[in-house]
């Protein structure tokens, strides 16, 4: 136990020793590493981000129900009323004409265009939030059915059609991300392995000597394994950071076209699970990379 | 200290090995590489505390012998018993016990350029997995046998031919190893740094190491006057007992 400790440090001062004796082609590694986590996490982002919209969309307003612009004001509480108490509804809200154009001023800052209009065009609604169990598209089709066959309801917008076409983009974008994501894995693996490789043939002198002393193949290959790690490791933080940076510096450039057409009004970056999650998978990889290389090195 | 002595005759245990008990025995052992022989019926016995000379011209099989105790080779044929180990048996993952209790030194040193000599010195403890501090501290002691501990921080190319192979030779007996094993180890040496280095080797052989030597060198095997085995053609064609008038 005690003696594995004390290969463990030997290992790490191995492993930075080797890392220092080798700059040029560490640094081309780890920097490989990093070009391949920049767009594998900026996709990460995009979905992220498009995987929050769905869920709040989901958790706010899921149905918008347009009243009859005849409906009183008492008789279109009566209906949010109704709607509330029907199966599979959670929340109702009511949003009067005058709010909904209130509402659309804000969104659009477009003031001087509805100003133009003599009239308030905009008709009441109801949004309604949909229970957990109610979202999927059969069951909320469903409560749509339900709740357009109320009178007074004039019509009701599921929006299913534009969760589904953005659902698919969703996954379009992820299926997308997973094929560009398995190239530049399979790059980084090469270039961690041929990197490793040079540096197992660099130090085969060593490696030799060090066997005949009595190091085991453990003992010979595992401060590789660690170079490896820590390549891959310090790569995608490095990517992680970059990418960080263009995500500050690109955000405030196109927020206004990504609320327009997104509806992000406040993108995020990485939670930090993300964060781990990356820099763990990138040298999760350089630890397979180093593995392929002392596998095919004959060390003994 | 000696525990050389009298070969105790008859039946052995196979553990526990006592003053005189053979640390190694090849029974019949041929090695060829391809249709070439390096090493051809060799049978013979080594005990615990002898030092012995191994001799014969270029390619007589000396340094294939010498793989064979720390299993860098196999045999082709015949068996070796190396500390109770059986060698062409050996499973790969088993080698590295064996090497940590056979120091090697070899002609060209085998230093490691970028390291300090302590450092080299260590890395024989280091393989084991011993404590830092045990590490320093004995390879200090060990550098300062061969008296070389002013310079251990020093690189090896910064050192002489002869300092080299003290580096080395500390090395390999850093562990305290049950055998030394030295192939040509003054072959680059001039005859006072071949006498300096021969004597630390002798010194090792009276601590009680069981001590082989490979060499040309016929001046300082009649120095030394211990037992030498001469190889030709891959044959052990002579077996001279130690004091032997040459």
């Amino acid at each position: 136990m005690k003696a594995a400790f004390f290969q463990v440090l030997y290992f790490a001062r191995a492993a930075l020793r080797g890392l220092r004796a080798s700059p040029v082609t560490s640094a081309v590694s780890i920097a490989t590493i990093a070009v391949a986590v920049i767009p594998l996490g900026g996709l990460l982002v995009i979905t992220g981000n498009m995987r929050a919209l769905l869920d709040s969309y989901g958790r706010e307003r899921h149905v918008t129900a347009f009243l009859d612009p005849q409906l009183a004001d008492a008789q279109s509480e009566a209906l949010a009323r109704r709607v509330g108490a029907l199966q599979g509804v959670a929340h109702v809200e009511l949003v009067s004409r005058e709010q909904a154009l209130e509402r659309f001023r804000k969104r659009l800052g477009a003031g001087a265009l509805l100003e133009a209009l003599e009239d308030n065009p905009l008709p009441a609604s109801l949004e309604i939030a949909l229970r957990e169990e109610s979202r999927s598209a059969d069951r909320a089709r469903g409560v749509v059915d339900a709740i357009g066959k109320l009178p007074g309801v004039d019509e009701v917008a599921g929006g299913e059609a534009w969760v589904e076409g953005y659902a698919r983009a969703l996954a379009l974008v992820r299926s997308a991300g997973m094929g560009i994501g398995a190239v530049l894995a399979f790059a980084t693996l090469l270039v961690v392995a041929n990197t490793i490789r040079l540096a197992v043939y660099a130090r085969r002198d060593e490696l030799e000597i060090l066997a005949l002393v009595g190091a085991s193949r453990t003992f010979l290959r595992t401060p590789f394994l660690i170079e490896g790690v820590a390549q891959g490791a310090l790569g995608g933080a490095i990517g992680l950071v970059l990418l960080y940076l263009a995500f500050r510096l690109l955000v405030p450039q196109i927020g206004d076209a990504l609320a327009l057409f997104l509806g992000w009004s406040d993108p995020s970056f990485l939670a930090p699970r993300s964060l781990a999650l990356v820099i763990g998978a990138a040298a999760a990889f350089g630890l397979v990379g180093a593995a392929i290389a002392v596998a095919r090195t004959r060390i003994s | 200290m000696s525990e050389r002595g009298g070969a105790a005759a008859g039946a052995r245990p196979p553990a526990g090995r006592r003053a005189g008990d053979p640390l190694i025995r090849l029974f019949h052992v041929s090695k060829s590489y391809g249709a070439s022989f390096a090493l051809r019926d060799v049978s013979l016995e080594v005990r615990k505390g002898e030092m012995v000379f191994l001799t014969g011209p270029s390619g007589a099989g000396k340094t294939t012998l010498m793989k064979l105790l720390f299993a860098a080779e196999r045999p082709s044929e015949g068996q070796i018993l190396v500390l109770g180990r059986n060698i062409g048996r050996l499973q790969e993952g088993a080698i590295p016990a064996l090497r940590r209790r056979i120091g090697v030194v070899f002609q060209d040193f085998k230093l490691i350029a970028a390291r300090t000599i302590e450092e080299n010195v260590a890395l024989a403890l280091e393989v084991r997995g011993r404590p830092p501090r045990e590490v320093r501290g004995k390879a200090f002691a060990m550098l300062k046998r061969v008296g070389l501990q002013h310079r251990r921080h020093q690189h090896p190319p910064s050192l002489s031919g002869g300092e080299q192979q003290r580096v080395a030779l500390a090395r390999a007996l850093v562990n305290e190893p049950a055998i030394l094993i030295a192939d040509e180890p003054t072959g680059n040496l001039d005859a006072a740094l071949t006498l300096e280095i021969m004597d630390l080797v002798a010194a090792a052989a009276a601590r009680g190491t069981t001590v082989m030597v490979a060499t040309h060198d016929q001046a300082l095997i009649r120095r030394y006057a211990r037992r030498t085995l001469r190889l030709d053609g891959g044959r052990l064609i002579e077996d001279q007992p130690a004091g032997a008038a040459r």
